[in-house]
């Protein structure tokens, strides 16, 4: 039944994502359009399966900077995060350089960080962190700044420290917040990979685009945005099992059983 | 632990410094050890102020207040406390929301007696739902649970059955009564209905409106453990009517 179910949710979509595609094709291959203009989805697919381990080889690089970057900014953004919600003095100190950091098109500064990081994965990591810590730590700070002032209460009540107050009930109840903040850090982050890539790297799925687009591959190119959206998809579903492995209790992640109506 | 009698003299709670809103005007009051008391006021007459003094969540502006022999000056940690919500946490399961004093407390080896009261609660095959698996009767006698964990002096109950309805509340009354008996723990019930007062007290404490003063300081005769029928006898009438007419007379209730 739940089988069937799926099916029938997953024929629509998948509907539309034929016809689409075969009307693509059929307007390319009809108005007999050139390949480096724009390439039909079987020239596209024709070179993902001819360049298969050099696409994979130049994601791995995409996937490395973006992951290394993203680890950096969410410890970055909890230890912050902990730090502007526990203190108001730090608040004010952070908060106007953060506001005006995030404020900095990250594209403008860009250049920047090849002059300071150099050519190749440095830069493209600080690149990504550049990217994702805003979200991380806006998040942070609001989801442990929100915890229900009665609960705070009770615990110091029950004579809770400071950090028995943070660990047992600041955080899991920030915690929600701070999977919504690096589910989105999770979705700039190889954006931000690929943009470092445009201009501080020779490798990497950002270079391989911008050197097809120089070569008029435009096939290749197309392949490079491809597996870098299938990439995008599957880090994104990573992060929504995680979340749910994280907050099984959460009014998102509930399954349907409501114990109370088979009870009381 | 603390334990022993509780004794309020003169106690007094200002807020805003002189010239502020008095809260609580002078107050004394004493309650044995294993007492049930109840506290029944109008809105605003200063019940909640006095539970945060007596749990030593606040200081009083004067007066002194001690459990047993030790003066209350910070928070008591032998103090099980019911809140109107019942402030469950939603990330933990009911079992890890009983034992979560024991955890503040550091206290090893309370599993067992987790396994009891939740048993005596009625809700020990839910140990390992979350809370919002339960309805409000079921997640206040969770609260109400955790709150008993450490063996508490003191059991506060500040309007704990107040959101829920009223058959609910006749069951919460009858299992609060049976607590009493069972756990041989003083309780002090904040709440504005006058029959749940006297239902679960050995004694009703009868207080104004703000600033809080106690009017009248009234001994509930009845044996328990006690049947909901025992609120249809002359006595039990006659007590409420008494409670009634301070407020009929403080212009808190038009009768």
């Amino acid at each position: 039944m739940k089988a069937k179910n799926f099916l029938v949710g997953m024929m629509w979509p998948l509907l539309s994502g034929a016809f689409g595609l075969a009307l693509w094709e059929g307007l390319v291959k009809g108005f007999g359009v050139p390949v480096f203009l724009l390439p039909a989805p079987t020239d596209v697919a024709e070179t993902i399966v001819a360049k298969w381990s050099y696409l994979l080889s130049q994601l791995a690089i995409t996937v490395m900077a973006a992951g290394l970057g993203l680890i950096m900014s969410v410890a970055l953004g909890l230890v912050a995060g902990a730090a502007i919600a526990g203190s108001r003095l730090v608040d004010r100190l952070l908060t106007p350089w953060l506001v005006v950091a995030h404020a900095i098109p990250k594209v403008v500064i860009a250049p920047l960080f090849l002059v300071w990081f150099g050519f190749g994965l440095q830069s493209e990591m600080f690149f990504v962190v550049a990217f994702t810590f805003f979200p991380v730590i806006v998040n942070t700070v609001t989801g442990l700044k929100s915890a229900d002032p009665e609960q705070l209460l009770m615990v110091r009540a029950m004579g809770a420290s400071r950090l028995q107050v943070l660990h047992k009930i600041q955080f899991p109840n920030a915690l929600p917040s701070i999977c919504a903040g690096i589910k989105l850090a999770v979705s700039l982050a190889p954006v931000g990979a690929v943009i470092g890539e445009f201009v501080a790297s020779n490798a990497g799925l950002g270079h391989l685009l911008i050197r097809a687009v120089g070569d008029t591959d435009t096939s290749l190119a197309f392949a490079a945005v491809t597996v870098f959206s299938i990439f995008g998809v599957l880090l994104w579903r990573a992060a929504e099992w995680v979340e749910r492995l994280v907050l099984p209790w959460h009014p998102s992640q509930r399954e349907t059983l409501m114990l109370r109506d088979a009870t009381t | 632990m603390v334990g022993g009698a509780i004794r309020l003299e003169r106690v007094e709670k200002t807020y805003g410094g002189a010239g502020g809103v008095q809260a609580i005007a002078p107050l004394s009051v004493e309650m044995r050890a294993g007492e049930a008391v109840s506290i029944v006021g109008p809105s605003g007459c200063g019940k909640s102020t006095l539970m945060r003094l007596i749990a030593g969540l606040d200081a009083p502006t004067r007066g002194t207040i001690s459990i047993g022999s030790t003066p209350v000056d910070g928070p008591v940690p032998d103090i099980g406390i019911v809140f109107q919500r019942d402030l469950l946490l939603e990330w933990r399961s009911v079992m890890g929301n009983v034992m979560l004093p024991a955890e503040i407390k550091r206290l090893a080896g309370l599993e067992v007696r987790a396994g009891e009261l939740l048993k005596e609660l009625d809700v020990a095959g839910f140990a390992g739902a979350y809370p919002w698996q339960l309805s409000g009767g079921m997640r206040q006698r969770v609260a109400i649970a955790r709150a008993l964990l450490t063996k508490p002096a003191l059991l506060f109950l500040d309007e704990p059955f107040s959101a829920l309805d009223a058959l609910t509340r006749d069951q919460m009354n009858v299992l609060l009564q049976r607590l009493q008996t069972t756990q041989h723990v003083t309780t002090l019930l904040i709440t504005h209905s006058i029959a749940e007062a006297i239902f679960c007290a050995d004694r009703v404490l009868v207080m104004s409106g703000r600033p809080g003063a106690i009017l009248d300081d009234i001994r509930v005769p009845f044996d328990r453990p006690r049947r909901l029928a025992v609120r249809e006898t002359p006595d039990f009438t006659a007590i409420g009517r008494r409670i009634r007419e301070h407020f009929e007379k403080a212009g808190v209730l038009v009768g």
